[in-house]
């Protein structure tokens, strides 16, 4: 007897033809039959193959949401396929599978048809063209062939839907629990700018073009791709040892397509060689590993699922389960890093950018940039903005009432914040509510939140302008702000993105890029913050190409309100001196 | 066994390889698969002990397999023993059991 595990296994080959493909299960106690059929049927189709009555029982119970159709030999040995036919027709769940039978009797014809078989076939065979044609036509009337048509292909691209994609990746893993294989997420680095700079037809292109690639790297690769969102790819493919030949075919498409290096590709991969998640969790660890690359890379990346990330991922599931409590226990601390006006002979503390910390209760204190796009992500970032606020409001008025002067602080006001119709109102109240005054708080907004929506984004700054607060633009350099845009955009100061001055040494790249946006800044007749300056070298060559204010570790780290407190203390004489000429200057 | 060797002793290639989707091997593979089926020996010690209801059984699986594979001659052989078994016809099936071992040796010794 033929093992049917042997043939059981689904030929790979054959998925390149479709994305999608339908599973059959073929009965008949007869080896060379069943040979014969699948055989016919095998480029269509995904074959399962079951050779008794039992067996068949038992596999279309296992398969029964994946099984599109059952072709049943009536006439086998044990278990005759009436008894399965009887079988599958009395269940509840298990008659919406058709079944067409397989009989060289006459009479067995109708009677199967009484007993639900949807069609049947002839012994010998009909030809296969005939088989094929039934097959199919009793496919499409029991699952309707508009579902085929409609739902299961992404009209854009023509690749499958997710929903589809992800049946199909259930499927296959039922069929091949020995198959190493690998979930994959590509994602359009920024793809909302190709929209606005090329246009939507252009942007929709793109997609085709990056879904083309992704189809044919699946095929290649044993597997299938679909549509999941907007701007990402799924692919389902058997596990690669390494991945250029995906980066590459990927982002040499692109390439033909573009011709520029502008669309770049974050290429997540979860292997799964032991089956030990579930289909969503892997797609879920793919696409992690996938948003674990800049979106500013500079280049189309692979990311490979790893322990670190799962550990990092079970600990923000942990945060995020804490949030909660977090907010409404404020455990939330704001600290203070102090900013030294370098202009003139001698540094001199100026002002402060105020910075929260999570004391997390088991985990101690967790830095801002691990949970801040958690609260982002989660809505909540709004809530803890305004705590910080009015803290950092507070503490600037303590120290007033402590030292007799007012250091201004600089807060971070989040994307979401900008959007908020109720923000200039907050603000003033934090203001009124601490008796301060609107230039004593200055708000940063990042540059990333001007570029993508210019236009609110100007509106609220004016707004905020005309009652009397600053604007900073925050981690200037990290988007892409025109020269144009820059020139008429209404801010008080620019703050340099931190990765600009990491790099700079003497007469470097870097170094001209900081030049050069100095004198951007020159021109604007507006300030320029460093932050992030760590090194004598770093300061000096910031001070010797003219920059304003540095902020970092050179001179002081985030620190507590009292230990800030004392840094005012030390500098008192200063702040009086300042605070007496600008009342003179007033008063003249 | 060739193509060929089948065409003369007077299968129906054409529909056996249509069947096969025009594989020549796998039309070869499958008919040598057919021809080794244990029941071609059961048939005759069944038929032997006069059982005839295991012998209809036997044969009708036969049938089903032979008939796939065009093999007309022995098709018809086959064809010819079921409908007398199914009748239940008191005959001596020795001659036809023999004419059906003797055609299938002689495409296996193509």
């Amino acid at each position: 007897m033929m093992k049917t595990n042997s043939v059981r296994t689904l030929d790979i080959e054959a998925k390149y033809k479709q994305d999608f493909r339908r599973t059959i299960l073929i009965v008949d106690d007869e080896p060379v039959n069943l040979r014969l059929l699948g055989n016919i049927l095998k480029e269509e189709y995904d074959i399962a193959y079951a050779q008794t009555g039992e067996e068949a029982i038992e596999e279309i119970k296992n398969q029964k949401e994946f099984l599109s159709l059952v072709l049943l030999d009536l006439y086998m040995p044990q278990g005759n396929g009436y008894t399965v036919l009887d079988t599958v027709m009395g269940s509840e769940e298990l008659s919406h599978i058709p079944v067409i039978v397989f009989t060289a009797e006459k009479m067995a014809e109708v009677e199967s048809l009484k007993r639900g078989a949807v069609d049947f076939l002839h012994k010998p065979y009909d030809r296969p063209e005939v088989i094929k044609a039934r097959v199919r036509r009793a496919i499409e009337l029991s699952i309707g062939r508009n579902i085929i048509n409609t739902t299961g292909v992404d009209k854009l691209t023509g690749l499958m839907t997710r929903e589809y994609f992800l049946q199909y990746a259930n499927e296959y893993d039922k069929f091949h629990p020995e198959q190493e294989v690998d979930a994959v997420v590509l994602n359009v680095s920024k793809f909302h700018l190709i929209n606005e700079l090329y246009g939507r037809r252009f942007g929709d292109k793109v997609l085709c073009a990056i879904a083309d690639g992704a189809r044919s790297v699946a095929r290649a690769c044993g597997g299938v791709a679909c549509r999941s969102g907007a701007d990402s790819f799924y692919l389902y493919i058997e596990h690669q040892t390494d991945y250029d030949f995906l980066q590459k075919s990927l982002t040499n498409r692109l390439y033909e397509f573009m011709e520029t290096q502008d669309a770049r590709l974050r290429i997540g991969i979860y292997p799964d060689l032991y089956h030990s998640a579930n289909i969503q969790q892997r797609f879920d660890r793919a696409l992690h590993a996938s948003n674990s690359i800049s979106r500013n890379a500079n280049a189309t990346t692979v990311a490979i699922y790893n322990n670190e990330m799962y550990e990092k991922e079970v600990f923000e599931a942990k945060l995020l389960g804490d949030i909660e409590k977090a907010l409404s226990e404020k455990q939330f601390k704001v600290v203070f890093q102090p900013q030294y006006d370098i202009s003139g002979e001698e540094p001199r503390l100026c002002s402060a950018e105020v910075l929260a910390r999570w004391k997390h209760p088991e985990f101690g204190f967790v830095r801002p940039d691990f949970f801040i796009p958690l609260f982002e992500e989660n809505g909540r970032v709004k809530e803890l903005d305004r705590y910080v606020w009015m803290e950092a409001a507070r503490q600037v008025r303590r120290w007033r009432d402590m030292y007799g002067v007012t250091i201004p602080v600089s807060i971070n006001v989040s994307r979401v914040d900008i959007f908020d119709p109720d923000l200039l109102e907050y603000l003033k109240y934090v203001v009124s509510e601490n008796g301060l005054e609107t230039d004593d708080i200055r708000l940063e907004i990042t540059e990333t939140a001007y570029t993508d929506s210019v236009s609110t984004v100007l509106d609220v700054v004016m707004s905020l302008r005309n009652e009397g607060f600053k604007v900073e633009m925050d981690d200037f350099g990290k988007g892409y702000s025109s020269l144009n845009m820059l020139t008429s955009l209404p801010i008080d100061a620019l703050k340099l993105d931190m990765a600009f001055i990491n790099g700079i040494a003497r007469n470097n790249k870097e170094m001209g890029m900081v030049e050069f946006i100095l004198e951007i800044a020159r021109f604007l007749k507006v300030p320029v913050i460093a932050e992030g300056v760590e090194t004598s070298e770093q300061y000096l060559l910031l001070k010797n190409a003219g920059c304003d204010i540095i902020q970092g570790y050179y001179f002081s780290k985030p620190v507590m309100p009292a230990e800030f407190g004392q840094l005012i203390e030390k500098n008192i004489g200063q702040f009086k001196r300042e605070t007496a000429s600008g009342r003179e200057k007033t008063d003249e | 066994m060739t193509i060929e060797s089948l065409k003369n002793f007077g299968a129906n290639i054409e529909e056996g390889l249509e069947r096969c989707m025009g594989m020549e091997d796998f039309y070869l593979e499958m008919v040598e698969l057919g021809l080794s089926d244990e029941r071609f020996d059961t048939l005759g010690k069944v038929l032997e002990s006069d059982n005839k209801d295991e012998a209809f059984e036997t044969v009708h699986a036969l049938k089903g397999v032979i008939g796939n594979l065009a093999l007309t001659p022995l098709y018809e052989t086959i064809c010819e023993i079921t409908e007398h078994l199914r009748a239940k016809d008191d005959i001596d099936y020795k001659p036809l059991y023999d004419k059906l071992l003797e055609q299938k040796k002689t495409i296996m010794e193509m």
